[in-house]
């Protein structure tokens, strides 16, 4: 069913040649299995809703339920999408990739106005109604020795990311793929470490998401940062594992690439988000 | 109750097995195949009828011409939800009193209503019927083989069904479960607190719903940058872009800030209703802060909904007058500072909140000068049309009508724009008849206009001319009806928002207020008219109208105008000639190279422009 070998004129080809469960020329039941499973995640969210409040309308369970049902269709279509578009074809894809990169940098600028609406919250907060901190902000505890060192670790993080990328452009393969898994291995212990905060402020110092103007922006922004960093693991564990299995070249690089400006993004967010929320929360002018 | 739950959702249940099963022996669907169904574009023949039949063909198609029509089919099934929801409102209206929703639930029904419409019209079909014509379009007009991602395109489309289900859950809700969830009520804009404090979790069901709907755009948007940028075939480049892809990309650059944002706040506003955050509450970034977030994305929404329906426009209007668009140049210069601009003038619509003067008063200025790129849009669509050679086609009237509303709809906006008027008729039925000529009659005008040009393109049949220009003058009769009342109604001080009026004489006069009420009513119920022959027009005309044997069913070639998308159709129309003379020889090869040559001709025409 494959029409991968008739396209011989000039690169017109038609989107999905090659796919799961059959090619049908123009067609992939990976989209719809994605989208389906991304939606289920927000019924699933829903039925948490009506799962609250006074007079439960579902039981708690059917909402979790979907929610990890709808989180395992998703990475399945997720899996055969990016699958069968990128990895399948690998070697004889004449892709440049300067679409995908396009992409990804239309990508983090919608990434800017996302986080865009949390900082205005925190300034608004930070300008204006200034009080009620809590004991955390006061003492300014919450600029700790784990946060310095958590950032400092990002930093170094994307520091070896470049140079496993300018080691795979100069064909040093050894380099490129210790230097990738170093990392991956940077990132999940920023996470660890997040985690790690976390605990700490919402067991032992009983700093919580509900605590307040400040506590809504802390839990508010550095969560959404979390889901950023867990995000690029992920994607840096795709490509680690794909250059494990040999992909990537001095010229084939794109994924290389986009999950680069991906992770340098995620860190500049990083040391914005220290500087304002962190730092800026203990100075006072 | 139990029982009668149980009823009505097997109920519900065999309804949706029967649609399927209609869907899937509904013979137009299996044999559907749009003109060079699976052809990569330009003089590629080899791909036709690798489809899979039915129903699949459509789950799975990654064709940015079957995600073109998807989009299309929705955007009206949402469109006629938006239209049923504001016809029983608009009822409701012709007396001052609550009488004909009592029984269905009065006020807070009205209520769910208002939010219904707003929502829906905006999200659900605005933005889709724009990528409905950018899907299917855009790659065509830039010779692209499809969109840069076409699985990401599919993604895309197929989040909406469930956001417009989440989105009207409430609705579907409140008969099952006994009116413990209901329809949103917080109108579109969802100002806090009213919105964070109803408890009513039809809200958290919308929020989910828009939030899944703004995912969809962003991934919508961010492939027609990256098309636009890199997919353009050899012979495109910025100088000679078609018009229509510019307001597209331009739209796009406005979602990719736009939605996330919103996508953010809506996130804000879950958390403060779920999860006791302060984001919008007194004590943390006050009630005021929603509107800045909802006004610095729904500003530049009204203007992601707007500036390709101009693109359209700008496109479709210079074909019926015979001569090229008048400063093409200009036209984009307008479009890139209107997206720029829209921007810097979201606090126009927080006039009133007592925000601090000076701020206002920036604000005002920045308004006021969107006049002027629009101002340069109308006096081109004037002038291109003025001493051409002008046809009034069912396109071309929809055209016209755009431009005539737009004059209205875009001076009412001058007036409000500044602050000691806004003052006056903040939140007065003077709005509302404003952005109505607007959405309404620009927005909505251009997508038929548009849908009547490319009718024969997409399905290869003509439409009912005579139906389309009965549903053209009652639409634009309609318009100004109705919406010309709501302005009045504004200037006499008629609040906007209301299920009932029944106030003293002192705020207001009643009798006239009645009276342009059942006037705006008469007007609404001729727009439906309208519609109900249009919707008739498009499922007949493409079950059995006449089939288009030519590729050039506007003659454009006469005015050079033959451009890129019924270049496209014509190559598809030989081509399937060609299969089927294939055992006459060479002589219907000569006649295709020669009708190449004069294409090719026309295609250097258009791209002087």
């Amino acid at each position: 069913m494959s029409h991968a070998d008739e396209e011989e004129d000039g690169g017109h080809h038609l989107p999905a040649v090659e796919d799961w469960p059959r090619g049908f020329g123009e067609a992939s039941w990976w989209p719809f299995v994605t989208a389906i499973g991304a939606a289920g995640i927000y019924l699933g969210a829903a039925m948490y809703v009506l799962s609250t409040g006074d007079s439960a309308l579902v039981p708690l369970s059917y909402g979790l339920g979907t929610a990890v049902a709808s989180i395992g269709l998703f990475l399945v279509g997720l899996y055969g999408w990016t699958y069968h578009a990128f990895i399948k074809a690998y070697w004889t894809s004449e892709s440049t990739g300067v679409g995908l990169r396009m992409g990804m940098l239309a990508f983090l600028g919608s990434e800017i106005a996302t986080f865009g609406a949390g900082f205005i919250y925190y300034f608004f907060v930070r300008a204006d109604a200034w009080t009620d901190l809590p004991h955390l902000v006061e003492s300014g505890n919450i600029f700790s020795s784990l946060v310095i060192v958590n950032t400092v670790i990002l930093i170094i993080s994307s520091v070896t990311l470049h140079y496993a990328h300018v080691a795979l452009r100069d064909d040093d393969r050894r380099r490129f793929v210790g230097l990738l898994g170093l990392t991956l291995l940077l990132g999940v212990v920023f996470l660890g470490g997040q985690a790690l905060e976390y605990y700490e402020f919402i067991a032992v110092e009983g700093f919580t998401i509900a605590e307040g103007a400040y506590g809504s922006a802390f839990y508010g922004l550095t969560g959404l940062h979390g889901l950023h960093v867990s995000l690029g693991a992920v994607l840096l564990g795709i490509v680690f594992v794909r250059s494990l299995f040999g992909q990537y070249t001095p010229e084939k690089h794109t994924s290389v690439t986009t999950v680069s400006m991906y992770w340098h993004f995620v860190d500049v967010v990083w040391i914005f988000l220290v500087v304002v929320l962190y730092v800026g929360a203990i100075i006072s002018v | 109750m139990a029982g009668e739950q149980l009823a009505l959702t097997v109920l519900m249940g065999v309804f949706l097995v029967g649609v399927v099963a209609l869907l899937s022996r509904m013979e137009d669907l299996r044999t559907y195949t749009p003109l060079g169904s699976g052809s990569a574009g330009y003089g590629d023949e080899t791909s036709h009828g690798h489809k899979p039949a039915g129903l699949i063909r459509w789950l799975t198609t990654v064709d940015h011409k079957d995600i073109g029509i998807l989009y299309g089919v929705y955007a009206t099934i949402a469109f006629v939800w938006g239209g049923m929801s504001v016809m029983l409102m608009r009822l409701e209206l012709t007396t001052p009193a609550m009488d004909v929703l009592a029984g269905l639930g009065g006020n807070a029904f009205y209520n769910g209503l208002l939010t219904s419409h707003g929502i829906t019209m905006l999200f659900l079909f605005g933005t889709p019927i724009i990528a409905a014509f950018a899907n299917y379009f855009v790659p065509l007009l830039i010779g692209a083989d499809d969109m840069a991602f076409p699985r990401i395109n599919a993604i895309a489309f197929w989040l909406l069904p469930p956001a417009a289900l989440l989105i009207w859950g409430g609705f579907f809700l409140a008969p099952l479960t006994g009116g413990a969830v209901e329809a949103a009520q917080t109108s579109w804009t969802m100002y806090t607190p009213l919105s964070a404090e109803q408890a009513n979790a039809g809200v958290d069901l919308m929020l989910l719903g828009l939030h899944l709907s703004g995912v969809s755009a962003t991934m919508g948007a961010i492939n027609f940058v990256a098309t636009i940028f890199t997919e353009r075939s050899g012979k495109v480049n910025w100088a000679n872009l078609d018009i229509f892809s510019w307001t597209i990309l331009t739209q796009s650059a406005l979602i990719l800030f736009a939605f996330p944002l919103l996508g953010s706040a809506l996130i804000m506003l879950l958390l403060d209703r779920n999860f006791a955050t302060t984001f919008f509450a007194v004590e943390g970034g006050s009630p005021i802060l929603w509107q800045h977030l909802f006004w610095f994305f729904g500003h530049p929404e009204v203007y992601i909904l707007v500036l390709p329906p101009m693109g359209l426009v700008s496109w479709i209007l210079p074909k019926f007058s015979g001569r090229k668009l008048f400063g093409y140049k200009f036209v984009i210069y307008s479009t890139l500072a209107i997206g720029v601009l829209s921007f810097g003038v979201w606090a126009h619509h927080m006039f009133s909140t007592g925000i601090n003067p000076r701020i206002r008063a920036s604000f005002m200025a920045v308004s006021l000068a969107i006049a002027i790129p629009s101002a340069v849009k109308t006096f081109n669509w004037i002038t291109t049309m003025w001493n051409g050679k002008i046809r009034l086609t069912a396109p071309m009237l929809f055209c016209i009508g755009f431009v005539a509303n737009f004059v209205i709809g875009g001076i009412t906006g001058v007036f409000l724009a500044a602050i000691p008027i806004d003052l006056v008729l903040h939140d007065t039925y003077y709005v509302v008849g404003h952005f109505h000529w607007i959405v309404m009659g620009m927005i909505a005008f251009a997508g038929f206009g548009a849908i009547y040009y490319w009718f024969p393109l997409v399905t290869g049949k003509m439409y009912q001319k005579t139906l389309a220009k009965w549903h053209f003058w009652l639409s634009e009769i309609g318009v100004s009806i109705t919406f010309f009342a709501f302005l009045l109604l504004g200037y006499l001080g008629m609040p906007r928002r209301y299920a009932t009026y029944e106030f003293s004489g002192a705020i207001a006069p009643l009798t006239q207020i009645t009276t342009l009420h059942q006037v705006a009513t008469v007007g609404a119920f001729i727009i439906l008219f309208g519609q109900i022959i249009w919707v008739w027009n498009m499922a007949q005309s493409y079950i059995e109208g006449p089939v288009v044997q030519d590729g050039d069913p506007w003659d454009l070639k006469e005015t050079g105008q033959h451009s890129r998308e019924f270049q496209w159709f014509e190559e598809e129309l030989t081509a399937d000639e060609d299969s089927l003379a294939l055992t006459d020889g060479g002589e219907s090869d000569d006649e295709i190279r020669a009708d190449g040559g004069e294409v090719e001709a026309a295609v250097r025409r258009v791209d002087d422009e």
